[in-house]
């Protein structure tokens, strides 16, 4: 491949990576999962307090760390208060698919997990979740008047799409640092026992895939063997000066018989492994007049008898 | 003086009860009686000795009886203990990938590519894992562990030993057992179901030389092979990605270096210390149950229906190709991905009935198709029922 084609490759890749560039999205590893306004009998802090809450999910399978994220809330336009996630504390490292609940009492000297503001289920609240960066990571409005006491804002399931009112019905917990919806069991596994008990559907399935796969590539490198084969084929024509395709196919061109492939091999392992019959180097002897010298004497290296 | 040999006969009888006489149980002497027959096999017999010493020399570790109450912190199954960290490359499944990738670096994959339809015959012999899989369920493994057993049936040691640890940690110690045992009787047990299953005649069919491969297919496989098989299974990228890159290491022939490690000093490593955690996570408080030996009844039945599809489906296919391209059946055993074993099988008793029919190039083909087809199987069991 010369330089002006690799140029151009180079170049061609280089537009195509600029024209699918889009505007860079904020890291989205953590969102606002549920939010708890008035908290009458529902989950308490470490000072006993029943306080409103939001929690905060890690939807990726990754650590993802709070520190430098700003919390916002305002309950009306223009009033926006914030609080900043301090630096140095290992909590805020939230683990892979887990939570971390902060408390919106107002009280930030309790610890890094209260915040300085309240907020207030009567007018529309608003909660937005800021990386380090200030870019807006995740933002929520919970209506006026929407929540009762001890009910929560919360997403369907952890992370997902749809919001919903939880602890309004039996099936519809509150789940203060937990999954929002309850994980009761393996939901795959489940439906392969119901549907598919003697397993004959996963096998069909497992071994088409397997065919599939290998048969793609088997096209695949066939495709590429008879194109290889079509192209030493050519580059011999060219070398032989034999322009008819049959007269080449006649006289196999391109085709390397067994014995010659082996020869080529052997020399090649021989160069190789510097395996060879003949040496490449000449020795020679020469007489090398040398002064003595008592360190290369003998004498002083062994010991002596011993005296009787 | 008598309050002093008190205190004497007190202290030896306390060392008593930490020595291995005081702790040993019926199972312990069982499993040290396994990994001395391991031993045996590896070095009388030299059934896969790089795998079975190892192997046999880790439950003899693993079986040393000890106080278990005396948070001594020797077990493998003990936190912190040395064996447990070992223990974690198994158990956190980054042995297997760097096993493959040394696989890559050594595996010749021209055979594949000059006859490339002996990749359908690695697809075939694949059945073995779901056959294995559909006996367990009705044995009553849930779909998991099932799963997991199943993958003994792809006859790949790393691929199940990845597969269980994700799916069914419990069973982990049986299946990989299981595995490299049944890896290293390749040779007692598909001879004779090759033999049963063919003719005389099917014996002796002499296939096509393979045609030369140019440098620029082998560049091209590891390449094309990651692309196509990993959008198409992207659970299997582990194992997939380090075997097709330990491949073009082998292959783009600029990183000798590089290749020469994986497939020299590294695989080497990896083994030495997967085989001996492996060994020694059959201790046998936590080995030897009724699971267990069912999964060894599975694991050498998962064989013989791999053996079985595969020769089968090879007298198959030929009633589809012509004369002159028919595939000697002898090497449909080799679609498992027991590498070289298995194509080493197929050259042997081939050699039997023609001396001067050779098949471990032919067989080489579906063998090193079974190691990608058992990489992509574990993918697709792995993508369904995690």
């Amino acid at each position: 491949m010369n330089k002006k084609t690799i140029g151009f490759l180079l170049s061609l890749a280089m537009m195509l990576g600029l024209a699918s560039c889009g505007e860079k999205e904020v890291n989205s590893k953590l969102v606002l999962n549920e939010v708890l306004i008035e908290n009458q009998a529902n989950f308490q802090d470490d000072y006993g307090v029943h306080g409103a809450w939001i929690e905060v999910f890690n939807k990726s399978y990754t650590s993802a760390d709070l520190a430098g994220y700003q919390l916002k809330m305002s309950n009306q336009a223009g009033d926006t208060a914030t609080y900043f996630i301090p630096k140095g504390d290992v909590l805020t490292l939230v683990k892979p698919r887990q939570h971390a609940l902060f408390w919106a009492d107002g009280q930030p000297n309790r610890g890094t997990f209260h915040t300085n503001f309240v907020m207030d289920g009567t007018t529309a609240t608003w909660v937005g979740l800021y990386d380090s960066g200030k870019k807006l990571v995740d933002q929520v409005t919970i209506p006026a008047n929407t929540l009762q006491a001890d009910q929560s804002y919360a997403r369907v399931s952890d992370a997902a799409d749809a919001w919903e009112v939880k602890g309004a019905a039996a099936d519809k917990y509150v789940t203060p640092s937990t999954n929002n919806q309850t994980i009761e069991g393996n939901a795959k596994m489940e439906k392969f026992q119901s549907h598919d008990s003697a397993g004959v559907g996963m096998s069909i399935t497992a071994m088409s895939v397997v065919f599939f796969g290998l048969i793609l590539l088997y096209i695949c490198f066939r495709l590429i063997g008879q194109a290889a084969i079509s192209l030493r084929r050519r580059n011999a024509m060219e070398v032989k000066d034999i322009k008819c395709e049959e007269e080449a196919k006649e006289k196999k061109l391109g085709e390397a018989p067994g014995e010659v492939i082996a020869a080529i091999s052997m020399a090649m392992h021989e160069m190789q492994n510097d395996v060879h019959d003949v040496e490449d180097t000449v020795l020679t002897i020469t007489r090398v007049k040398r002064t003595y010298s008592p360190w290369s004497s003998k004498i002083y290296t062994l010991r002596e008898l011993p005296k009787k | 003086m008598g309050e002093f040999l008190n205190f004497i006969s007190n202290n030896l009888a306390d060392f008593w009860t930490y020595t291995g006489f005081a702790n040993a149980t019926v199972g312990h002497l069982v499993m040290i009686l396994v990994g001395l027959v391991f031993i045996y096999l590896a070095v009388a017999k030299e059934f896969e000795p790089m795998l079975l010493i190892p192997i046999g020399f880790g439950m003899l570790i693993g079986n040393i009886p000890f106080n278990m109450e005396a948070g001594l912190k020797v077990g493998i199954y003990e936190e912190g203990s040395v064996l447990n960290i070992l223990y974690q490359g198994v158990t956190s499944g980054w042995y297997p990938p760097l096993i493959f990738l040394g696989i890559g670096a050594m595996t010749d994959f021209s055979a594949l590519i000059s006859n490339p339809k002996l990749m359908l015959v690695g697809a075939a012999a694949q059945f073995g894992i779901f056959g294995a899989y559909m006996i367990a369920l009705a044995l009553g493994f849930d779909p998991m562990q099932a799963g997991a057993i199943g993958i003994i049936g792809g006859a790949d040691g790393p691929t199940a030993i990845f597969l269980s640890s994700k799916l069914a940690p419990n069973l982990m110690g049986a299946i990989a057992v299981s595995a490299y045992s049944y890896m290293a009787l390749v040779p007692v047990i598909q001879p004779p179901i090759m033999r049963w299953l063919t003719t005389k005649k099917e014996r002796v069919i002499r296939m096509q030389p393979p045609r030369a491969v140019s440098h620029t297919e082998k560049v091209m496989f590891p390449i094309v092979g990651l692309l196509l098989t990993c959008f198409l299974v992207p659970s299997g990228l582990p194992l997939l990605g380090m075997l097709f890159f330990g491949n073009l290491l082998k292959e783009s022939g600029v990183t000798r270096r590089l290749a020469e490690t994986a497939r020299g000093p590294l695989i080497d490593t990896i083994t030495i210390l997967l085989g001996l955690t492996v060994g020694a996570s059959t201790q046998a408080s936590e080995f030897l149950t009724f699971d267990s030996v069912l999964i060894f009844g599975l694991g050498a039945l998962s064989f013989i229906i791999a053996t079985t599809s595969g020769v089968l489906f090879v007298k198959l296919f030929n009633l589809i190709l012509p004369k002159n391209k028919k595939i000697n059946p002898l090497i449909g055993n080799a679609g498992v991905s027991a590498v070289p074993d298995a194509a080493r099988i197929s050259q042997t008793v081939g050699l039997e009935y023609d001396p001067t029919n050779y098949l471990l190039m032919h067989a080489m083909g579906p063998n090193v198709a079974g190691v990608i087809g058992s990489a992509v199987a574990a993918g697709i069991l792995l993508g369904f029922l995690m």
